[in-house]
């Protein structure tokens, strides 16, 4: 569930930041690109000006006859060099242009000017216009034009620069491919700092993650760390949460206890009763009052297991639990002699409640000690980073296999014989099942039963 | 034989009050933890049978306060409240027994005799070294005038200790008076009963002498007697 979603929350953010990074990054280039040419042109453009300004200001006029200058530009006068001029004039009574004079290298061809272009040219005398054309080999040019009067010369003159614009327009495609090639990086380079800020920046949930982890597996109380103060607010919810649900779990907990505990005085009253008026009614009495016993124990237990589901672990140390309950129960068993040896890491701890594992080990044990000649013994080990484990044996007469399973279920009674709880086992298995755990049966070295239980450790 | 018996419930305070004299016992009857606590003080019981659910002051802690008013009458608790949680919580407060209800007369009746013969016969010579005293017929240790929890195998370990104190001590020896049998236990056994003695004694009355065992002393400061 939180993997999921919070793949997806650095996914959403990490494409989000793409998708914008795309859009700014791509108008970016356009507008960069467009920019350059621009520049580009506008300089291109400036050199030709200057060309016509030459031709304008050099253009002589004898006897009516109009003579361009002599240019030095080794360009203009080799043939089809891509840059070219021309000098045309406007015959009276409007039609085309007459060329006047020519680039050498325009060689047999002319330069034309497109029709728009050149009544612009008469409607803005004077003026220096700019445009595209194509030129000899049709090769793409751009010319500036000037429609201008000589003194001495009848008619308006025209005078045209051109030159081959591909260097140019080469010029701006290989500006717009580096422009590209480095808004790329740019962009790559801008999703990948995203991605280590919403990693980085999400560190404290994960961390957040991490310690309600803990909590869950029981090897924290509550959350103990210093959030930013965006999720310092859930830490603070979570730590009610968990003290409310514990509170809820204790008071359900006291509550079932109290019930079950106030009915087992009557059924004291009731037995002594029953035993001291022998006969059928005693009988009755005594059997029923024994199942109620039962019930009310049986329920008790299911109490609390439905509690434990709820409640968030907590790490109880096994070894001063073993101490106690190895002295209560020889006390318990003082007249018959029984001796617990019992071993245990300081280290270990159970993943659940204290009382839950007294309850688990100690019905396990005073079975043991019911049973045993006089010689029990317990030893907790931790199996595996998850689980730990608490073998008992005992030296008494043990059971036969094909009762080890029933020994476990509930109203199977195996020590009828001995005074006491006849639902130790069954009890220890329910527990046991509650925690994940189990409880099984076996032979013990010493010669009696071997009870194994398997349960729940907190590590570290 | 004068036993004290603290119930609240009036039927079951009743029937317990016959059987108890039909047993041949003479019974006071106390109701709540206060009056409990002071016929407990003044009134001189063989022993007490002890109900945990009481008005006014609980069991546990009437039993508490007689313990600390050094009142050793044998008690059994007897309780609706049956989890080791519980038992482990009287049985610290200084009770000898614990019976679950609901029970059988005759089981109590049974309890209460076992409480009486092993109560019978105190004052018997301890064996001390410095603040640390041992009772070898009630099996009970003490530092400095408070019991020790000891299990049997603990027991045996420091008695054997203190009736050979001031000498060091070989860990084979100990083994040997540890276990009757020779069970094949791990080398270190000796070295887990030490800790847990040390634990719970103070850890500078045991001393470990390097490569030859271990050295029962009083504290400096502590008299043998």
């Amino acid at each position: 569930m939180w993997d999921l979603s919070k793949r997806s929350l650095v996914r959403r953010l990490v494409l989000l930041a793409a998708a914008w990074n795309l859009v700014v990054l791509v108008l970016a280039g356009v507008f960069l690109t467009a920019q350059f040419r621009d520049a580009a042109i506008r300089r291109f453009d400036q050199s030709l000006a200057v060309l016509t300004d030459d031709l304008y200001a050099g253009s002589t006029v004898e006897d009516g006859v109009l003579k361009a200058p002599v240019l030095t530009d080794i360009r203009a006068t080799r043939a089809y060099s891509g840059r070219y001029w021309t000098i045309f004039d406007q015959p009276a009574g409007g039609g085309g242009l007459n060329v006047v004079e020519r680039s050498r290298s325009l060689f047999d061809s002319d330069l034309t000017i497109p029709v728009e272009q050149s009544e612009r040219l008469m409607s803005e005398p004077g003026k220096t216009l700019y445009f595209d054309l194509k030129g000899p080999q049709n090769r793409p040019l751009r010319a500036a034009a000037l429609l201008a009067r000589l003194p001495g010369y009848p008619r308006p003159v025209v005078f045209i620069a051109a030159e081959d614009r591909s260097p140019i327009d080469a010029d701006a495609d290989r500006f717009g491919r580096i422009t590209s090639l480095a808004l790329v990086i740019l962009g790559v380079g801008l999703i990948a700092a995203v991605v280590v800020q919403v990693r980085v920046g999400l560190l404290p949930l994960f961390r957040l993650r991490r310690e309600v982890a803990s909590v869950r597996r029981g090897k924290a109380e509550k959350l103990e760390g210093t959030y930013p103060e965006e999720l310092a607010p859930l830490a603070v919810e979570l730590n009610a949460l968990l003290t409310h649900n514990q509170e809820v779990v204790e008071r359900q907990r006291t509550h079932v206890g109290n019930l079950a505990h106030a009915l087992k005085t009557p059924l004291s009253v009731m037995l002594t009763e029953a035993g001291q008026r022998p006969g059928a009614l005693a009988e009755v009495v005594e059997r029923q009052a024994q199942t109620m016993r039962e019930q009310v124990d049986h329920h008790l237990r299911r109490a609390r297991a439905a509690a434990r589901s709820q409640t968030s672990g907590e790490r109880t140390p096994v070894e001063p639990i073993m101490d106690e309950l190895a002295v209560t129960l020889e006390r318990i068993f003082q007249d018959k002699g029984v001796e617990i040896d019992w071993r245990c890491p300081e280290d270990l701890c159970f993943q659940g409640e204290r009382q839950d594992f007294m309850e688990l080990a100690g019905n396990v044990m005073e079975n043991a000690g019911k049973w045993c000649k006089g010689k029990v013994r317990a030893e907790a080990v931790a199996s595996s980073p998850e689980r730990m484990t608490l073998t008992v044996d005992d030296d008494g007469p043990g059971l036969p296999p094909d009762r080890w399973s029933d020994a476990l279920k509930r109203g199977q009674r195996m020590d009828e014989h001995t005074p006491g709880s006849g639902l130790g086992l069954s009890i220890v298995d329910e527990l046991a099942r509650a925690y994940g755990g189990s409880v099984t049966l076996g032979a013990s070295p010493l010669g009696g039963l071997r009870v194994t239980l398997v349960l729940p450790r907190s590590e570290g | 034989m004068r036993i004290l018996l603290v119930e609240d419930d009036p039927d079951l305070s009743r029937q317990l009050k016959l059987a108890l004299g039909d047993a041949g016992y003479a019974v006071d009857h106390a109701a709540d933890g206060e009056e409990a606590q002071f016929l407990g003080e003044t009134e001189p019981y063989d022993a007490v049978v002890l109900d945990l659910g009481l008005p006014k002051v609980d069991g546990v802690s009437v039993l508490e306060r007689w313990r600390r008013g050094n009142v050793a009458t044998p008690v059994l608790i007897l309780t609706a409240r049956g989890s080791w949680n519980e038992k482990v919580a009287g049985f610290d407060a200084g009770a000898d027994d614990y019976l679950t209800k609901p029970f059988h007369t005759e089981e109590l009746l049974a309890r209460l005799r076992a409480l009486l013969r092993r109560s019978s016969g105190h004052a018997s010579p301890t064996l001390s070294c410095g603040g640390l005293r041992l009772d070898p017929r009630a099996a009970r240790a003490s530092v400095n005038g408070e019991p020790l929890r000891l299990t049997s195998l603990e027991y045996r370990l420091l008695h054997y200790m203190m009736m050979h104190q001031g000498r060091v001590i070989g860990r084979t020896e100990l083994v040997e008076h540890l276990y009757d049998q020779d069970f094949d236990r791990d080398s270190n056994t000796i070295e887990v009963f030490i800790g847990r003695l040390r634990k719970k004694l103070g850890s500078d009355r045991i001393e470990t002498v390097r490569g030859l065992g271990y050295r029962l002393t009083p504290l400096e400061g502590e008299t043998s007697e």
